[in-house]
């Protein structure tokens, strides 16, 4: 892998134990600044943990709160929604809706029995490659803690 | 020859057997070509035999049934197959029927927690323990009816709407299909102004909505912009019938959610939660999300909060 002189995070961050539980966790990233930053991420072959399924959406003020109500109880571990940053919405003002929806998710997540940390609301720009693969390994981490969702099988 | 009409009522306060009353002059025209062959509310037709000689509860054979209530007993499930057996066609009447309605609320506890809130731990209650002795016992949870048995067609609300009820008995009267249900929501009926944006903080639903008095509603902005709880975005339109205007919003109040869910995989509470943050109102301040989204579509929704 590392053999093209590229810089690589250190093996032991990337490769979990065999036996570690590996979450499944659905990313929503918007179409101009959290989806160009995690191919950013891609291209500069910055590793994180392969826990991801990354659905790219225009933006994240289009998320509406059942679609992440409804991959928490239907499986996914986790769910995790990126963004442009506040002021960088490439639709103005659909980040800060983003942002009000999420304490509505969050509100919710009690009431369907789901750990309020299984979601998160981050903020990565077209630039931050190195940041989303950050947030991907703490998120990671954080689900690993938690162990498997409550709703899986 | 008339049409046999059957009706029986489970978990339900008779707001829709008024509803049948309140066809008005079309119901004489009805009324004349069916007959009724069993229905508690108005006739004294008994479930074992006039004198109680039967093992089994009985309802005679009709072509069509109605049934209003959810299904909170285990007499109302027996009742529930009874009906199904005897009517050719089975029609819910009513939001309880359809959804569980008010008595479905219940279903955010448990049985037991009810029973033990009734019976012993209410402060007005005098305590004589928890009935059981010659009373059919409780389900588990309130359940509409088709959940138990199937169901031919739906007539929701809170009350329904006579011009719901003389359609459906009209259409089958004349061997029609029955009319079905709308697939749009209230806020596509909803004639007020609305740019998307709330003007207010939440409001309580005593106070009084902007509006002039006498204007047309489509000059009163949008009710749940101006901060009430309107149910309009997750419920389903019919109420308004020929009139075209919601019921509620006629008379200057949001819409309560009677008609239901958009569809059965809907969950109001979800829909109303994100619409009422897209609108930039504080989801932390709405009293009992639960209970106040799934006011009417509890059966199935509404269940006791997992214990973490």
């Amino acid at each position: 892998m590392a053999t093209n002189g590229m810089p690589t995070a250190s093996a032991a961050t990337v490769t979990p134990p065999v036996d570690t539980f590996q979450p499944l966790i659905i990313a929503l990233c918007c179409n101009w600044c959290s989806y160009a930053g995690a191919d950013l991420a891609g291209v500069s072959r910055i590793q994180y943990p392969p826990s991801i399924r990354m659905i790219r959406v225009m933006c994240s003020g289009m998320v509406h709160p059942n679609l992440v109500i409804e991959a928490l109880t239907k499986g996914a571990d986790g769910v995790l929604m990126c963004g442009c940053h506040p002021g960088d919405c490439h639709y103005q003002e659909g980040n800060l809706k983003a942002e009000k929806r999420a304490e509505a998710i969050k509100l919710m997540l009690a009431d369907f029995g789901i750990e309020e940390e299984r979601f998160r609301l981050e903020w990565v720009s077209a630039a931050e490659g190195p940041r989303f693969a950050q947030v991907v390994r703490e998120f990671t981490e954080q689900i690993q803690k938690l162990g498997p969702s409550p709703y899986r099988q | 020859m008339a049409a046999r009409l059957a009706e029986e009522w489970f978990a339900i306060c008779g707001g829709c057997e008024v509803t049948i009353l309140d066809i008005g002059e079309p119901l004489i025209d009805v009324l004349k070509k069916v007959e009724i062959v069993h229905m508690p509310v108005i006739m004294d037709h008994k479930l074992f035999g006039q004198t109680g000689e039967n093992k089994e509860m009985e309802i005679p054979a009709a072509d069509v049934g109605l049934i209003s209530g959810g299904i909170r007993s285990e007499e109302h499930k027996k009742l529930a197959q009874e009906m199904r057996k005897k009517c050719k066609i089975l029609i819910s009447l009513g939001s309880c029927a359809c959804f569980g309605g008010i008595p479905a609320l219940n279903n955010l506890y448990t049985t037991e927690e009810l029973l033990q809130k009734v019976y012993r731990d209410s402060v007005s209650t005098e305590s004589n323990g928890i009935p059981h002795e010659e009373i059919p016992a409780l389900t588990d949870r309130v359940y509409a009816v088709h959940e138990v048995v199937k169901v031919d067609a739906y007539l929701p609300g809170c009350p329904t709407t006579p011009e719901m009820v003389a359609g459906a008995l009209i259409s089958i009267l004349e061997g029609k299909p029955l009319p079905a249900l709308p697939s749009k929501s209230v806020c596509d009926e909803c004639p007020t102004k609305r740019e998307k944006k709330a003007v207010s903080t939440l409001k309580r639903r005593f106070e009084s909505p902007e509006y002039t008095p006498g204007a047309p509603l489509s000059e009163m902005r949008c009710l749940m912009e101006q901060g009430f709880l309107c149910l309009g975005p997750a419920t389903r339109a019919g109420c308004s019938g020929s009139d075209g205007t919601p019921r509620c919003i006629r008379a200057y109040m949001p819409c309560e959610g009677c008609f239901g869910p958009l569809s059965e995989k809907a969950n109001p509470m979800v829909d109303m939660m994100g619409a009422l943050s897209s609108i930039g109102l504080d989801p932390k301040q709405i009293p009992d999300r639960a209970a106040t989204f799934n006011r009417f579509a509890g059966a199935g929704r509404l269940r006791p909060t997992p214990k973490r």
